[in-house]
């Protein structure tokens, strides 16, 4: 049995492409099963997904905890630790980065390949939605399923037009995948993101979702409690001094605080590297 | 015959169009599932001719449109989970009484939790129907057909419940095989409304409380009756689907995966059933004889099966996806129940895991095996009931 996970954000096709992959499989001749990690996802927000191929059918339902192989569908998630660990030994891990594997810091006595999935995504789709174009590369590399199997699922989930542009970035990326490199790093750094929530439980540490965070004026802050109560996370906790404070595993950066405040005391800014 | 790789709720979709369902109604919105987008799309196809889908403003409306739907002859269908079900209890128990063949899946959703364990149909099982649990897509999709034949069937008339686990199932895709539609109907034939379910049985004109002359226990007890000819129902509808359509679930109240010549077994209903395979599978490879049965049929409870399979094992681990606080599992209680006339005392040994949706994997179902079979081997269990 192969067992892959997929990694991406809401909104780029993770849990449509792991669809895709087992549909290609069942294609072939072979039994497949895509589980969707679902939580309290949101568009941006990191999520996984998985898919087992097996020769007879998939009847194991735990999520997959040790995958052959790691695909990651986002160019900033493909820098992260996460995405690499855990993967069996000699283990695959297929990135969409616009730069060759051997660049690649992610550690682990693993394989790395790469593909430019955004650019072909945005020269094909005209959005940089990728996980078409990582289906390709995933056939490419893996020789799991060939193009032709992954370009008739593609007709199922995309039919008419859309599909043949969707099979444009297939072919694409098909082509244009890199060789696979053994990683450079052997030893991982200590993770400090955990993407990779195992569990179909409430996610703990929800801090990777943020695009932006509640930025406080205690001075404007009348201590109302308004933006305690409308918080829908219950991420905001209070102070010995009558005024908030954002729980950094908690918040998903929604701003919704900032924008039921009465006094304006609460903005949105941007989390620097995002 | 043709095969799609679908998801669960897209496969009990399929199976209410092959089962040639006249009439859905659902409460659309959250706690809903996507089974009711399946069944808009067959709606709006236009491929099931005569098909009404009925939007609700709650649970309790559609169950009450089903049922007046099923009480004037069509083939009616609903589903819901979690909250939605719980909201659905009051009128559950009227489609019972009534005698409504009525079929509903129930994608399982914690009542304390979003995330999927047995506590919202369990909370349903004073309400007069037979629930059935299943374990993978293509099993949902059989099912949901088979249990028209069982509800609809003379000697049961009651409605039935079709459980599984969401997200893991319900939003999970795998290879689906659709038997053909001519072979289905071949299978199931129309459904004919049978109002003469009065003590009399002489041309009756209504539906439900017509007893105000007369014992107002015999209800009771008619229905007590009919929920346990089940057991027999159950295995018939099985035998015949396997025999057309070449797939079997064990006998269809119980699935068991290496018990014949196994010390002990484990028992499961639902996706745990299928992750507990392999861990039975590992067990055996390392030499520990432990065997797994899959309960299909929660009610009726496969007694006679479980009186059977206890003559020939040390113990039996009962692995329970809900917890009734103050009484434990209910599958616990069952199986004790059932085997306390039997002279041949087997220990049961209760575990509680998977609740509030905490994923079950295969090492705590091994070690489940393990702690069971030391049992059987004459240990003693650190307590009578575990938490997972």
């Amino acid at each position: 049995m192969i067992e892959i996970r997929l990694h991406g954000r809401g909104g780029q096709g993770a849990v449509t492409a792991s669809r895709i992959i087992a549909t290609a499989a069942y294609e072939e001749g072979k039994f497949s099963q895509a589980i969707p990690m679902y939580g309290t996802e949101r568009r941006g927000a990191p999520l996984t997904a998985y898919v087992r191929i097996d020769e007879k059918r998939v009847r194991l339902r735990e999520l997959v905890h040790h995958p052959d192989i790691s695909i990651c569908f986002d160019p900033l998630i493909s820098l992260q630790q996460a995405v690499a660990n855990d993967v069996k030994s000699g283990g695959k891990v297929l990135l969409n980065v616009p730069f060759g594997p051997e660049k690649s810091e992610l550690a682990g006595n693993i394989e790395i390949a790469t593909v430019d999935a955004t650019g072909i995504s945005l020269e094909t789709l005209g959005r940089p939605i990728t996980n078409t174009a990582m289906c390709g590369a995933f056939a490419k590399a893996t020789g799991l399923v060939s193009l032709e199997s992954v370009e008739k699922a593609i007709k199922k989930y995309f039919p008419g037009r859309l599909g043949e542009m969707n099979i444009a970035a297939v072919r694409k990326s098909y082509e244009k995948v890199s060789p696979w490199v053994e990683a450079k790093n052997k030893v991982a750094p200590k993770m400090t993101v955990d993407l990779n929530v195992g569990g179909y439980g409430t996610l703990q540490d929800v801090s990777s979702w943020r695009v932006f965070y509640p930025s406080i004026d205690e001075e404007k802050c009348i201590g109302c409690k308004t933006c305690w109560i409308f918080c829908p996370e219950a991420a905001l906790e209070w102070k010995a001094n009558n005024k908030p404070a954002m729980i950094n595993i908690a918040c998903k950066g929604c701003g919704v605080c900032a924008n039921e405040c009465p006094v304006k005391a609460i903005e949105m800014k941007r989390v620097a590297g995002t | 015959m043709s095969y799609e790789v679908m998801v669960g709720n897209k496969a009990t979709a399929v199976g209410c169009k092959l089962a040639r369902v006249k009439v859905a109604a659902a409460f659309p919105i959250t706690p809903q599932t996507t089974i009711t987008e399946y069944l808009s799309e067959i709606y709006a196809s236009g491929e099931l001719p005569g098909f009404e889908f009925i939007n609700v403003e709650g649970e309790l409306s559609s169950q009450v449109v089903v049922q007046a739907a099923e009480a004037v002859g069509a083939r009616s269908f609903t589903c819901t989970s979690g909250p939605g079900l719980l909201y659905m209890h009051h009128p559950m128990q009227e489609t019972a009484t009534k005698r409504l063949p009525l079929v509903m899946a129930v994608v399982h959703r914690s009542v304390k939790s979003m995330q999927p364990d047995h506590s919202d149909l369990m909370a349903q099982q004073w309400q007069g129907w037979l629930h059935l649990y299943v374990e993978n897509a293509q099993e949902i999709l059989d099912t949901i057909v088979m249990a028209y034949k069982i509800a609809e069937d003379k000697r049961i008339r009651l409605p039935v419940a079709v459980g599984y686990d969401g997200y893991v199932l319900s939003y999970t895709a795998e290879p689906v095989e659709i038997p053909a539609q001519e072979d289905v109907d071949a299978f199931l034939p129309p459904y004919k409304p049978m109002p003469s379910i009065l003590p009399n049985e002489v041309d009756p004109k209504t539906f439900g409380r017509g007893w105000e002359e007369g014992d107002p226990m015999k209800p009771w007890q008619q229905h007590n009756q009919a929920a346990l000819n089940g057991e027999v129902v159950i295995k018939e509808v099985f035998a015949d689907w396997g025999k057309k359509f070449g797939r079997t679930y064990g006998n269809g109240m119980i699935e068991p995966y290496r018990v014949e010549g196994a010390d002990c077994v484990i028992t499961a209903m639902g996706t745990i059933a299928g992750t507990a395979m392999t861990a039975i599978d590992r067990l055996w490879a390392d030499g520990k004889k432990v065997g797994l049965v899959k309960i299909r049929s929660y009610l009726p409870f496969p007694r006679k099966d479980f009186q059977e399979i206890a003559g020939g094992v040390g113990a039996i681990g009962v692995f329970d996806r809900s917890c009734q606080p103050g009484m434990w599992g209910p599958v616990y209680h069952q199986m004790r129940s059932t085997l306390y006339d039997e002279a041949k005392r087997t220990p049961i040994i209760g575990f509680i895991g998977g609740l509030s949706g905490k994923e079950v994997r295969v090492e705590d179902l091994m070690k489940i095996g393990e702690k069971t079979l030391k049992v059987a081997k004459g240990g003693k269990p650190e307590a009578p009931i575990q938490w997972v």
